[in-house]
């Protein structure tokens, strides 16, 4: 297995650079269907494979509280452009996941907190996580799907 | 981290001229992504840079989220920092997604059939985008 250098203190878009010089990409079966509006249809979050080879390898992704930090920077009415970027790039790398805990880590950093936080909070789940084999396997009437009603949420 | 390093602010051509290399930096693609419609009806991923993950949105539509943050979003203020374009299979058309406010890490896209302006998925599409990041 590769060695992931030392990278805390290197910028972000190098680390992903060489991460994709010397990472094979690793295609994840899972998928995160979410709803975060009633008048819309459930999204499906696919996972990138390069990102998901570098949270196995480790080393590499900052921690997601990193980007919550980010976020609440953004959400500053006078935000015009992020002054804290350096905790991308200094904060002590993540060190490497399970593909499960990658699923975990990219839900919190990629799906909107109202949806993770309060998943279960309300008369359905909105949102789940599945295999790609258990999504429709076509296309048809995609502006229509939702969370099936009838889904047993596990404990 | 152990890399060669040439550090130079002026690249020169002996004839042609010379050339701040912080137009390189600054003009360079920092996340693309070529995708398809793949088995299972959702999103997947050829190849990509710089791509966490891609959200299916609905017909004609998907988000690209970045690892590696922008310093500004489509969505900060009033301007538009980030740029973004691609290229579909099937003459599709595919753009930045207003309906979908970016983020410093979101970005909306959409596709449309050029001839009549409607939402499609193409069975594949490739998108670049460029901005200085965080």
């Amino acid at each position: 297995m590769t060695a992931t250098p030392e990278f805390q203190g290197t910028h972000l878009f190098d680390r992903l650079c060489w991460a994709k010089e010397n990472l094979d990409g690793v295609q994840s079966d899972y998928r995160v269907v979410y709803e975060d509006s009633v008048d819309e249809c459930a999204k499906i979050l696919v996972p990138d494979p390069n990102w998901m080879a570098c949270a196995l390898q480790g080393g590499i992704l900052p921690p997601v509280w990193v980007y919550h930090e980010l976020a609440k920077d953004e959400a500053q009415p006078d935000f015009k452009k992020h002054t804290r970027g350096y905790l991308l790039h200094e904060t002590e790398p993540m060190p490497a996941m399970t593909e499960e805990e990658a699923i975990e880590y990219l839900i919190m950093k990629d799906c909107p907190q109202s949806v993770w936080q309060t998943w279960d909070e309300g008369n359905r789940p909105k949102m789940v996580i599945c295999r790609k084999e258990q999504l429709p396997q076509t296309r048809e009437w995609r502006n229509a799907w939702r969370i099936s009603d009838d889904l047993t949420v596990a404990a | 981290m152990a890399l060669g390093k040439i550090k130079a602010d002026t690249l020169e051509h002996s004839t042609a001229g010379s050339l701040d290399t912080k137009f390189v930096v600054n003009g360079s693609a920092k996340a693309w992504d070529n995708n398809n419609t793949g088995s299972g009806g959702s999103l997947t991923s050829t190849d990509s840079l710089n791509i966490s993950s891609r959200t299916d949105v609905a017909t004609g539509r998907f988000a690209l989220t970045v690892a590696s943050a922008w310093a500004n979003s489509w969505g900060a203020g009033s301007n538009e920092y980030n740029i973004l374009a691609g290229t579909s299979t099937n003459t599709r058309v595919v753009a930045a997604d207003a309906d979908n406010t970016g983020t410093t890490t979101l970005n909306g896209v959409k596709m449309f059939i050029a001839s009549t302006g409607s939402l499609n998925d193409g069975s594949r599409s490739m998108v670049i985008m460029f901005g200085d990041l965080a």
